[in-house]
């Protein structure tokens, strides 16, 4: 982690979700959507949900996603037009008037956590609410978990409860080895929930 | 193991424009390539295809970046963004120049050639030759730095890129030179010798093209889960009619067994479907190369 080599002076925004904590309720993607007016059939941030086990030992694993700010974004490399961005406080950001919809972030992001704006044609994301970060407060799905389960702040802060889940909680990462060093952590991951079935059909597709 | 209840669906980022513009643009390269033969080369039987390659490399390589404009959501926005705001690091950035070079190079290259003046043909002839392999290995680049996919992500695809920009260059030299022999000339005699040429060039292509897809897959069937599962899927999986039927069946291996036979070569009805498939399997490769080295979800 490159936490410790930075800048200390400036704040690195992270979040850490405690998958113990997630309940499933799905409202941090309504209140994601609701915030940042995010399109019909969109989301930047969602919950994933898996059943895994056979029955009778059976139980549903969670897995909020969103971008996860990483230290060295693909994203940010690939863009032609220096849209794609990372601010000096870590947040991973599009700039709408450079972007030009050409999609090729899109395609090189591990997460697949980039949207094409249907009305906009710009590249759309994540941005941990940059807004309201800037005034203090904390990104609209953090705001909204009933459980408490996403937590936001600063991670170069040691007082800042991330700083501390980080460095005191078994935390994971999503797809580490893809070298880009992402700034969102998880408690509690399940595997089946980083498993991609891909020949397998989702259940509505039934 | 787990069940997938609840998952939210990816946008395709690259679709069938993509697919038509580096096939486009594939054409181009290979047509270009076939007219630099005579004159930069001195291979004096390509002569009669020099004239029309130049022509067809400059006429596909206007149209071939507007399907691009297609695709991206801000075309007149792009035009200059990609110039100003350029990012050194982006494969996209290197194509806007190339894109730009390349076809005034033709145009250079190609008004020398109809005055007949042979020094400066060879000499924007020869300097055409490394654009023209930019220009269509870039497009190569542009998947194989999409690092999220490992059946982008592999050095190969520039390669495979160039191979099949050739075969597919080539057929369409094969085709046009029938086509102008038989209606566009007073003699309507089909020059036989040059397409004896082209013919068995792009037999040892698509030979070296089918030892790179080969490569290829073998690798993947080798690497990790993704490369794996991508593998299959272009295989065995919904891929597979595309993949192992269209593009190497249809597109590199009956083509290759016409071309290769001399008694199959020699005739023109044979050869005309030879090439044809392979048009329209290096089609299927580009739209299976973009199209289906995405479709499968990441998360």
């Amino acid at each position: 982690m490159s936490i410790e080599k930075k800048n200390q002076k400036l704040p690195r925004w992270g979040m850490v979700i405690d998958l113990n904590k997630c309940i499933g309720c799905h409202t941090c993607e309504i209140a994601c959507k609701v915030q940042n007016d995010v399109p019909l059939g969109i989301w930047r941030s969602w919950v994933k949900e898996i059943e895994k086990g056979v029955y009778p030992n059976v139980v549903r694993a969670f897995r909020p996603t969103l971008c996860n700010h990483c230290e060295d974004p693909v994203c940010v490399k690939v863009c032609p037009v220096h849209a794609s961005f990372k601010r000096e406080d870590g947040i991973v950001m599009v700039d709408p008037h450079l972007c030009v919809g050409c999609r090729y972030c899109m395609s090189a992001c591990p997460y697949e956590v980039r949207y094409i704006h249907p009305q906009k044609g710009i590249l759309d994301k994540c941005d941990f609410c940059h807004f309201r970060v800037d005034e203090g407060l904390q990104p609209a799905c953090v705001e909204a978990c009933p459980t408490s389960a996403r937590v936001f702040g600063d991670l170069h802060d040691s007082e800042s409860e991330v700083a501390q889940l980080v460095s005191r909680e078994p935390v994971q990462a999503l797809k580490v080895d893809m070298g880009t060093d992402p700034h969102v952590y998880y408690i509690g991951l399940d595997q089946t929930t980083m498993e991609v079935k891909r020949e397998v059909e989702f259940v509505w597709d039934k | 193991m787990g069940q997938i209840v609840y998952d939210v669906h990816y946008q395709t980022s690259l679709g069938f424009l993509i697919s038509y513009y580096f096939y486009l643009t594939g054409l181009s390269a290979g047509s270009f390539m076939i007219s630099t033969l005579s004159y930069g080369f001195g291979m004096e039987k390509f002569k009669p295809a020099s004239k029309m390659g130049v022509v067809t490399a400059v006429l596909l390589l206007l149209l071939a970046p507007q399907f691009l404009l297609m695709q991206v959501a801000w075309p007149v926005k792009s035009l200059w963004h990609n110039f100003v705001y350029l990012n050194p690091l982006s494969a996209i950035s290197y194509g806007a120049f190339l894109l730009v070079l390349y076809p005034l190079n033709s145009i250079i290259y190609g008004i020398f050639m109809f005055k007949d003046n042979k020094k400066w043909t060879k000499f924007f002839g020869l300097i055409g030759i490394p654009l023209a392999l930019a220009v269509h290995g870039y497009t190569g680049w542009i998947l194989a730095l999409g690092v999220a996919r490992d059946y982008w992500n592999t050095g190969l695809m520039p390669i495979v890129f160039l191979f099949s920009a050739m075969v597919s260059g080539i057929s369409m030299m094969i085709l046009m030179i029938m086509i102008r022999d038989r209606f566009f000339t007073k003699e309507k005699v089909i020059n036989r010798e040059i397409l004896e040429g082209l013919a068995k060039l792009l037999g040892w292509l698509l030979i070296v093209d089918l030892f790179l897809v080969f490569c290829d897959y073998s690798i993947l069937l080798y690497s990790g889960q993704e490369g794996q599962e991508v593998a299959h899927f272009m295989l065995f999986g919904r891929m597979a009619f595309g993949f192992v039927f269209m593009e190497n069946i249809v597109g590199k291996i009956i083509p290759l067994i016409i071309v290769m036979i001399p008694k199959l070569r020699n005739n023109y009805y044979l050869l005309v479907l030879a090439a044809l498939m392979n048009m329209i399997g290096i089609l299927a490769m580009r739209i299976v190369t973009v199209y289906g080295g995405q479709v499968l979800p990441l998360m």
